[in-house]
């Protein structure tokens, strides 16, 4: 009985070391795991049909023009901060997040406005992007 | 005496495997990363409000545009006539509802993203997205 006792208790004895060398494992898959996943968010666009010819009739009351000039962005001609838009573009969103949104991007403008602005209508529940390019 | 250098000898078998396994998982890991070769050079543009994708097509095709303008698929550089050419290709292969991400430089003028966007649309591909880096909680 005293025998048995003892043999249960030097069981008990987790060897340390390779359970070290596991968490480090764990640790190091983790690392390498997490690293791919460096969070990256798509933003679908609807690009302008190659072929004039299958050009849809524009539906004017439905459309959101935005213009993105370098440093200024523009919504229906009227300068607007990324603020500015953002509230009166949550206002459009509330009344109708179905409209097609038109943004019209200079050549010369940096990519990160043209992202920023269309995060914000992604963010604000408007899907319908569409990017064109000013020349 | 001679007991105790014996054993020294005894080497630690068991963290000798796990340093193995170690190194054997690093590989596999490294080995699926390289399948997807990301671009590390791009700094892309932040956006806060969309939530970063979870699952991706794996027919998605990545165009990387640099801050330079220089476009390449997974660090092969290309000019636009052989960017469409390897379009076409991938669209006769697995259909015009290939997904493209453009993962464009955030510092990048407009004009490269908007020739590589083109040279996507004359192929007739037309699920085009813009990878920003999903800074924010993605609360929509």
């Amino acid at each position: 009985m005293a025998q048995k006792r003892r043999k249960a208790v030097s069981a008990v004895q987790i060897p340390m070391s390779s359970m070290i060398d596991v968490v480090f494992l764990l640790l190091i898959y983790f690392i390498v795991t997490q690293k791919d996943e460096l969070s990256e968010a798509h933003l679908a666009v609807n690009l302008p049909s190659p072929s004039p010819a299958q050009e849809q009739p524009q539906e004017k009351p439905n459309l959101l023009e935005i213009e993105v000039h370098p440093g200024q962005v523009y919504l229906k001609k009227i300068p607007q901060t990324l603020p500015q838009l953002k509230e009166t573009l949550s206002r459009f969103a509330a009344y109708d997040s179905e409209q097609t949104v038109i943004v019209k991007t200079s050549v010369m403008a940096e990519t990160h406005e043209l992202v920023s602005v269309l995060d914000l209508c992604k963010g604000l529940g408007l899907t319908r992007l569409n990017v064109l390019t000013l020349q | 005496m001679r007991r105790r250098f014996d054993e020294t000898l005894e080497t630690p078998i068991a963290s000798l495997i796990d340093v193995v396994f170690l190194l054997i998982i690093f590989f596999v890991v490294t080995a699926v990363v390289e399948k997807d070769v990301v671009d590390e050079s791009i700094r892309l543009a932040q956006a806060k409000h969309v939530a970063a994708i979870d699952q991706k097509d794996p027919r998605t095709v990545t165009i990387n545009v640099t801050e330079k303008g220089d476009v390449n698929i997974a660090l092969q550089p290309l000019n636009l006539t052989q960017l469409q050419q390897i379009l076409t290709a991938t669209r006769k292969q697995s259909g015009d509802s290939v997904p493209i991400v453009i993962r464009g430089d955030g510092r990048t003028v407009y004009g490269h993203i908007d020739g590589v966007m083109q040279a996507v649309g004359r192929t007739g591909l037309y699920r085009v997205r813009l990878a920003a880096e999903a800074t924010g909680r993605g609360d929509q």
